[in-house]
């Protein structure tokens, strides 16, 4: 997931007020080889850079995978218990690895699978391809020419703070206007903040904190996470349509998001309770589009997108179960965790099984 | 380099006794398979010895591709398990194979030497053979404890939105939502009290998580919370529980189940005032901490970054520490105070243990209400030093 068509999480990336002017800038470094702690999520961008965020080193490195981005078949094969032979490849258990992202090549429509290989102290990053004929290779990594930036420190009143046991966690990552946009938490605050940053890198702006009015929450929700998001356009201008906890879908026009500025995104859809958005992508079929998301106790609901520019901003709580507007649950999902758009006619997904397996299926846009 | 060569199970049979006697570099040897330790940290690897000299030969000139390294020599986590990742050479007339990350403690391996695929090999070439090769399982024992769990204090209130629970070593990469439960005061679970949100919100350490609660559960006059009520009840008691399944930072489970009894308070829906907090200032000359208390208890994780202390508009260096079930903030300079006006700073971010900011209450049902900024705002609270 995760890629242009997609969402991120962003918690709170702040970086430092106006009495740290040293931390305000994160550093930005490029080379052979990227130093990375961990990865995941990922998202591609036009020209086939692959972004990949490092919550653990608190850096985001973009990939150009150069001769490993060519040869093998267009496209990508769904893989039954991909995580067993991922890990058997890495030579463990499927129980000692995380597969944390799932992006789509924009152009070889090859599949890219991030891989903790571990659970504990010794875990490492990886990343492999899936092509057109099911066949898993081993990404380098080391061989990469890259960039990579630092998350600023967070903002903090005193020298020790800002080495403190505070944390970030990307959620989701797309790039959208030029620019890579990234959603995330931290482990301190309830707090979501978007952050926009120009590609190539040279600098992480102050991020934009990003508000909207929950309708079952009855109130302003600046401090809850945004889980996934996606760009899109409405009336030719730039959008990106947020999935929330909980579960309302709110728009920001691109345009109003520069850092420093205040945003009230437009909740335009509220999708139930103890509920929480995993990914998103939008696709067209026939004449008409539609959003698609898959969440964790609601499972994948399938939202036409052409109510979206006149939709009735809900400003007030809403007092049943889900409001704005509508959709319907694609029954013959299941287990969705992740999923990206193959192609004009498939979406490709990480599905857990019942077994707790994970699959690699290509299933048709419903 | 030595190398030690241990745990071979040969499960089946040897090359043809007369075709290796003749073909061998030693008369006396027969292919074997092994798992190789080098001394000096250097990874395992399989080492398959006892190859005939012109298979040596051979191969080391072959220059094969992996996949044709792996038809001869494959090394998998289980016999129908495809073969796992890593690199082939010939050192000393044995094939090694390392592996791309090294062999799992406790895990034992698959590898199947089938001499038919040689370079130049035959059907005659000889018998296949098997082995199953590990390193030993760690003999190390559980002893990761919970060290501490924040909020300190015996009372929480019912709209508490965040724990940590710090441990006395590093813990795993996994979320720990599944492993932390609360109990009712009848002993129940509370269904849907943790957040469900399966991200890693582990200090850069590993050594501290932070947990929150479903604000959709705190939160007044929401559905969730008019469905199924706070977790947390007024004036009842809730036990925190943390499995030892817990797997710390050597994937060993904790020394043992953590719980701990929490009396539920009043709910909080006041913002911070900082009028009410007291500070008092420590003498001139002196290193003295000064001390600021606070009507309640606040946010242990951010107490220890959202306040400070400067001068002239220059940070001043000094020590934390916080205490008195998180109701007092302590600094201590590095160097004496001078007497004059110090500036207690203090950012908006800082919260109490219900979410609520300096000046901003969780639950605040303004809909007109904007912040300043993306950044947090600095309260300034001057004390003088005599």
């Amino acid at each position: 997931m995760h890629s242009n068509t997609k969402f991120w999480l962003l918690i709170a990336l702040l970086v430092a007020t106006s009495w740290a002017p040293s931390s305000a800038r994160a550093v930005a470094q490029a080379g052979q080889g990227p130093k990375m702690a961990s990865i995941g999520p990922l998202a591609f961008g036009p020209d086939g850079t692959l972004f990949a965020a490092d919550n653990q080193g608190a850096a985001i490195v973009a990939l150009d995978l150069g001769a490993q981005a060519t040869g093998g078949a267009p496209g990508a094969k769904g893989l039954d218990a991909l995580d067993e032979k991922l890990a058997a490849l890495l030579g463990t258990g499927a129980r000692e690895i995380s597969i944390t992202d799932l992006a789509v090549h924009p152009k070889t429509r090859q599949a890219y699978v991030s891989v903790m290989r571990g659970q504990g102290a010794g875990a490492v990053p990886t990343l492999f391809r899936i092509d057109g004929t099911g066949k898993i290779d081993l990404v380098s990594l080391s061989s990469l020419k890259f960039q990579s930036v630092e998350l600023p420190n967070p903002p903090a009143a005193n020298a020790t703070g800002r080495q403190n046991p505070r944390s970030n966690v990307i959620t989701d990552m797309g790039f959208a206007d030029g620019r890579l946009w990234v959603a995330g938490l931290s482990n301190e605050e309830f707090a979501s903040k978007l952050r926009a940053i120009p590609y190539p890198f040279t600098n992480v702006d102050r991020g934009t904190s990003v508000e909207i009015y929950h309708g079952n929450h009855r109130q302003l929700e600046t401090r809850s996470p945004v889980n996934a998001f996606v760009p899109y356009t409405i009336d030719n201008k730039p959008y990106l349509l947020a999935g929330y906890t909980c579960t309302p879908l709110v728009k920001f026009p691109i345009a109003d998001l520069k850092p420093g500025d205040k945003v009230r995104g437009t909740t335009i859809g509220e999708f139930g309770a103890g509920n929480r958005v995993l990914d998103m992508i939008v696709y067209r079929k026939g004449n008409q589009e539609f959003l698609l998301s898959t969440n964790n106790s609601r499972g994948v609901m399938k939202i036409p997108t052409n109510t979206f520019a006149s939709a009735t901003p809900i400003t007030t709580p809403v007092e049943t179960e889900t409001g704005g507007v509508p959709f319907e649950k694609v029954t013959s999902m299941n287990g969705i965790e992740q999923m990206d758009k193959l192609d004009d006619q498939n979406v490709i997904v990480l599905a857990r099984a019942t077994s707790g397996s994970i699959n690699l299926q290509v299933l048709p846009l419903p | 380099m030595p190398v030690r060569l241990f745990w071979v199970v040969a499960l089946a049979s040897t090359l043809a006794g007369a075709a290796s006697c003749s073909r061998s570099s030693d008369s006396s040897a027969a292919p074997a398979i092994s798992l190789a330790t080098p001394d000096g940290g250097a990874p395992a690897y399989v080492a398959l010895t006892g190859l005939p000299a012109t298979a040596v030969r051979t191969l080391e000139q072959a220059h094969l591709t992996p996949e044709q390294w792996t038809s001869v020599l494959r090394v998998a986590v289980s016999a129908e398990a495809p073969p796992m990742l890593g690199d082939y050479a010939v050192v000393d007339d044995i094939v090694r194979f390392t592996p791309l990350f090294p062999f799992d403690q406790g895990r034992q391996y698959h590898v199947r030497f089938e001499p038919s695929r040689l370079p130049g090999g035959g059907a005659d070439a000889g018998a296949v053979i098997e082995a199953t090769v590990g390193r030993p399982a760690s003999t190390a024992v559980p002893s990761t404890v919970v060290a501490r769990v924040y909020p300190s204090g015996d009372v929480v209130p019912e709209n508490l939105l965040r724990m940590y629970v710090e441990f006395s070593a590093p813990m795993g990469r996994k979320s720990g939502v599944e492993y932390i439960s609360l109990l009712d005061h009848q002993g129940k679970e509370i269904p849907g009290a943790v957040l469900p949100l399966d991200y890693e919100f582990w200090s850069p350490d590993h050594t501290r998580f932070t947990v929150f609660f479903d604000p959709g559960r705190v939160k007044k006059g929401i559905l969730p919370n008019v469905q199924m009520g706070r977790p947390l009840e007024k004036r009842r008691s809730v036990t925190l529980v943390i499995s030892r399944e817990w797997l710390d930072a050597n994937g060993l489970p904790l020394k043992e189940e953590f719980r701990r009894v929490l009396r539920v308070g009043p709910t909080d829906l006041d913002p911070l005032d900082t009028a009410a907090w007291r500070i008092q200032p420590p003498a001139a000359g002196s290193r003295d901490g000064v001390a600021v208390t606070f009507p309640e208890s606040l946010d242990h994780g951010l107490l220890m970054r959202a306040l400070g202390v400067n001068r002239d508009g220059k940070e001043v260096e000094g020590a934390i520490e916080v205490d008195q079930n998180e109701t007092r903030w302590t600094f201590t300079p590095t160097t004496p105070w001078r007497a004059g006006t110090y500036q207690l700073l203090a950012l908006d971010i800082l919260e109490d243990l219900a979410g609520n900011q300096i000046g901003r209450a969780f639950e605040v049902d303004n809909f007109d209400t904007v912040d300043k900024g993306p950044n947090p705002q600095t309260i300034t609270i001057p004390f003088r030093v005599h």
